[in-house]
C-alpha cells in the first residue's frame, strides 16, 4: 500500500463514518459531514479525490451528471432510536414518539438519515403524529446524537453505529424489523481527482476483507 | 524610480485586497437575477427564515439597549476596582468562537445546564425555542453595542453633564437630556453593529437553538440548510443578507458622522482612537 501514502487523497465521508474510516486508512485527509452536503460541494467543485455516502442515492446522482465514477456499495447500517442515558422523555418505543411534548431531533430532509427517518415513520403510519414534536432538523447525523447525549433532545433517529461512539450516554431503542430501511453506503471516484488510481485504489480497498472487519467491530452491517 | 515601484506596489496590493473583498459579493448577484432574487422570496423557507431572523434580532437588539445602555453608561463614567476586568469581560464574547459561545449557553441554559436546570424544574424549557434564538443572538451582539456605547458616553463632555445639574436638573433628567443625546450618534453605530452580527449568527444558534423552519431557522441557518437543496433559494437569502448589510453600514457611517458633530470629542469604533 506503499504508493497510497505517497500522494495525500482527500475523502469526502459521511458523518456516520468519523471514527471508522481514520482507522482504516490513516494517510487521507477527511472531511465529514451530510453526505447531501458533501455532494452538493463537489458539484460546486470542491477538490474532494472520493466521495463515500451514507446512501446509494447521492453518488448515483454525482454519477448521472458525470461528477464521479461508478458508484461501489461498501456497507450497511441500521437506523435506531437514541434516548439519553436518563430517558427525561420517558421512551420505551417508537409509539411513544407520537406522544404530546416530546422532544424529538432528526436529520434534514436530504441528509440521508433524515430520509431514512421520514421512510422509517411513513411504514409505521406515524409521520404526520411524530412530526409534530420534531424540535430540529439538524445538517447531519452527529449533530443529531450531540443533542440527544447531551440529554437536550427527548429522542433522536441516527444509526446504530453512531449510537455506539457515545455508548455510556445514550440508550438505544430498536425499530420494529418491517419498519428497518436498508442502508446501504457507496463511494465514488470524483471525476475532477488528479489521482484517479490512488482514489480507485481506495475505494477498491474498503471491500477488501481488513476494512470490512473494521467496519464490522465499529457495528456497521456486512454486505450481503 | 524606487518612489514609483512603491506606489506600484501599494496600489497593486490595494487592488487585489479591493478585488478579493468584492468578488463574492459580486459573485452572489452575478449567479442571480433581480427578478428571480424577488421570485424566491415568496419561497415558504425564505420567508419563514426572514421572519424568524427579523422577530429574534428585533427582540434581542431591544434587550441590549435595555440592559446594555446603562451598563455602558456606567461602565464609561465610573472607575471602580474590577473596572478594566469587566470591560474586558463585556468584550470577551466579541472574539469568542461562536462553537463556544453555543457549547456556553447549552451548558448554562441547557435542561441540564448550571441556570438550565433549575428553569426547567419551573417547567421553562430554553433549548430549541425560538427565545433560545434569541439569547445567542443577544449574546453575540451585545459587545458590539456595549463597546461602541461605552466610547460614545466616555465622548461626551462632562462639563455639559455638570452644568446640566448645577441648573437643577436631576441624574435622570441630565441623562435622558444631555447625556443620551449627545452620545446617539455612536449607540446608533453601535446597535447597527450590533444588529448585523446579530442578523448573522449562526454558530451558537444552531448548537443552542437547533434549525427548525418557522420556529427556530434563521436566514443563516436555511442558507446552510439549503445549499443542496436549492441553490438559487441560498443566493436569494444571501442577497437579501447583503443588501441589508449595505443598509446596516450606512447607518453606521451615519451614526459616527452624527456623534462626531455632536460630542466635543471624537468617538471611537472599535476602542480605537481617533486622531483630531
Amino acid at each position: 500500500m506503499g504508493f497510497l501514502a505517497a500522494v495525500h487523497l482527500t475523502v469526502f465521508a459521511a458523518a456516520s463514518l468519523t471514527n471508522v474510516f481514520p482507522k482504516i486508512a490513516s494517510s487521507p485527509s477527511y472531511s465529514f459531514g451530510g453526505s447531501n452536503m458533501l455532494a452538493a460541494q463537489i458539484e460546486q467543485g470542491a477538490p474532494a479525490d472520493v466521495f463515500a455516502s451514507a446512501d446509494t442515492k447521492l453518488p448515483a446522482q454525482l454519477h448521472a451528471k458525470g461528477a464521479c465514477g461508478t458508484p461501489v456499495v461498501f456497507t450497511r447500517n441500521a437506523v435506531v432510536i437514541v434516548v439519553p442515558r436518563s430517558n427525561p422523555g420517558h421512551i420505551r418505543s417508537v409509539t411513544d414518539l407520537t406522544r404530546r411534548g416530546v422532544k424529538i431531533d432528526v436529520a434534514a430532509t436530504g441528509v440521508p438519515v433524515g430520509n431514512y427517518t421520514t421512510k422509517v415513520l411513513r411504514t409505521l403510519h406515524l409521520l404526520g403524529a411524530v412530526t409534530k414534536n420534531i424540535v430540529s432538523r439538524e445538517t447531519d447525523v452527529r449533530s443529531v446524537l450531540s443533542k440527544v447525549a447531551l440529554g437536550e433532545a427527548d429522542a433522536g433517529f441516527v444509526y446504530s453505529t453512531d449510537a455506539k461512539t457515545v455508548a455510556g450516554k445514550v440508550t438505544v431503542i430498536t425499530l420494529p424489523a418491517r419498519a428497518q430501511p436498508n442502508v446501504r453506503y457507496a463511494a465514488c471516484v470524483v471525476a475532477t481527482t488528479h489521482h484517479r488510481s490512488t482514489a480507485q485504489a481506495f475505494v477498491h480497498g474498503l471491500l477488501r476483507s481488513s476494512a470490512q472487519a473494521k467496519l464490522r467491530a465499529a457495528g456497521f452491517l456486512s454486505l450481503p | 524610480m524606487n518612489r514609483h515601484l512603491a506606489a506600484l506596489a501599494v496600489g497593486a496590493a490595494s487592488l487585489v485586497a479591493l478585488a478579493f473583498l468584492l468578488l463574492p459579493i459580486v459573485a452572489i448577484f452575478a449567479h442571480t437575477s433581480p427578478a428571480h432574487l424577488v421570485h424566491q422570496l415568496s419561497n415558504p423557507v425564505v420567508r419563514d427564515a426572514f421572519i424568524v431572523s427579523v422577530k429574534t434580532s428585533v427582540i434581542a437588539q431591544v434587550l441590549i439597549i435595555l440592559f446594555g445602555t446603562p451598563a455602558a453608561y456606567l461602565l464609561a463614567s465610573r472607575r471602580f476596582p474590577g473596572h478594566a476586568l469587566a470591560v474586558t469581560l463585556v468584550e470577551l464574547p466579541l472574539v469568542l468562537p461562536p462553537a463556544v459561545a453555543g457549547i456556553g449557553l447549552l451548558a448554562a441554559f441547557g435542561r441540564f445546564g448550571l441556570l438550565g436546570s433549575s428553569l426547567h424544574t419551573l417547567g421553562v424549557t430554553l433549548p430549541f425555542t425560538q427565545t433560545a434564538v434569541t439569547i445567542a443572538v443577544a449574546y453575540v451582539a451585545s459587545p458590539l453595542y456595549v463597546r461602541q456605547a461605552i466610547a460614545a458616553f466616555e465622548a461626551t463632555d462632562p462639563n455639559l453633564a455638570a452644568a446640566s445639574r448645577t441648573l437643577g436638573a436631576g441624574p435622570v433628567r441630565t441623562f435622558f437630556r444631555v447625556v443620551l443625546p449627545l452620545a446617539r450618534g455612536g449607540l446608533i453605530a453601535g446597535l447597527a453593529l450590533s444588529f448585523a452580527r446579530g442578523l448573522g449568527e449562526f454558530g451558537a444558534t444552531i448548537m443552542f437553538a437547533g434549525s427548525l423552519q418557522r420556529v427556530t431557522q434563521t436566514i443563516p441557518l436555511a442558507i446552510y440548510a439549503e445549499f443542496d437543496q436549492n441553490f438559487s433559494a441560498t443566493l436569494a437569502m444571501s442577497g437579501v443578507l447583503v443588501l441589508v448589510s449595505v443598509l446596516l453600514l450606512l447607518a453606521l457611517r451615519i451614526g459616527l458622522t452624527w456623534q462626531r458633530s455632536t460630542s466635543t470629542t471624537s468617538p471611537s469604533l472599535f476602542g480605537l482612537s481617533h486622531s483630531n
